[in-house]
């Protein structure tokens, strides 16, 4: 098992640099380029919320994002760590079926990214330990 | 990669070419042409995404927001996509309301 770790700032100028981040270790890793998408999309939903949504209404303007990833063992896991306002993804709401079949125009937008991050991974979990949230995506290689 | 848009209305139709990451950090730069081609009410908005390389939900909400800013009978074509922009599409059950196509116009 071998560990890498990056801070990054919770600005979503940071995204891209996250994904690039991501990617080196995932290819290198053995992820194939749909895996590693899917994997860069989650997490930039999740990294996404941390940075508009987590860090300001704390109150916090020079909030950070530690990435860290580790590999070994068939399998690939990214943790996003911060320090905002705790938040679990996984006890927000997501379109229902129902609301999937709508016209585009009626459409409501709030949660849609948490859905493609569940969606988009072979196991996501949320932990909040130390005043910090932990957001762990885990992708078998 | 760094995101990029264009955009062109002709005879009606607005044609945007994108190319790049389309998320959080580059989605306003679609909306200010969503908004720009608008003045021009245009009954088709065609998307070229063949360069496109990544897109997060924050460009599917340009997709909502191009349906609510040009009206409701505006049809919209993503001609190109890449496989994984098509499975976020069909993903989220917005596949059902734009035409993705190889050529346009076809």
């Amino acid at each position: 098992m071998s560990t890498e770790t990056q801070l990054f700032e919770a600005s979503v100028d940071a995204l891209e640099p996250i994904r690039d981040f991501v990617t080196e270790k995932s290819i290198a890793a053995g992820a194939d380029n749909k895996k590693n998408y899917m994997l860069c999309l989650a997490i930039d939903e999740i990294a996404t919320n941390i940075m508009r949504y987590g860090y300001p209404r704390a109150g916090i303007s020079d909030g950070v994002i530690n990435v860290s990833i580790t590999t070994g063992n068939g399998s690939l896991t990214v943790v996003l760590e911060d320090s905002a306002m705790p938040f679990n993804p996984l006890e927000q709401s997501v379109p229902t079926e129902e609301d999937m079949s709508k016209p585009l125009e009626e459409r409501p937008i709030g949660g849609l990214g948490i859905m493609l991050a569940k969606q988009s991974v072979d196991e996501y979990k949320y932990e909040f330990i130390g005043n910090k949230n932990r957001n762990i995506f885990i992708i078998n290689i | 990669m760094s995101f990029s848009i264009t955009s062109e209305v002709t005879d009606g139709i607005a044609k945007l070419t994108l190319a790049g990451s389309l998320d959080s950090s580059s989605a306003s730069q679609m909306q200010a042409e969503i908004q720009k081609v608008a003045e021009q009410a245009p009954t088709e908005l065609v998307l070229y995404t063949k360069e496109l390389s990544f897109m997060s939900s924050a460009g599917l909400r340009m997709l909502v927001f191009a349906k609510q800013k040009l009206g409701t009978a505006v049809q919209i074509y993503i001609v190109e996509p890449q496989a994984q922009i098509v499975d976020t599409l069909q993903m989220t059950g917005i596949i059902h309301s734009v035409h993705v196509v190889d050529t346009y116009p076809a």
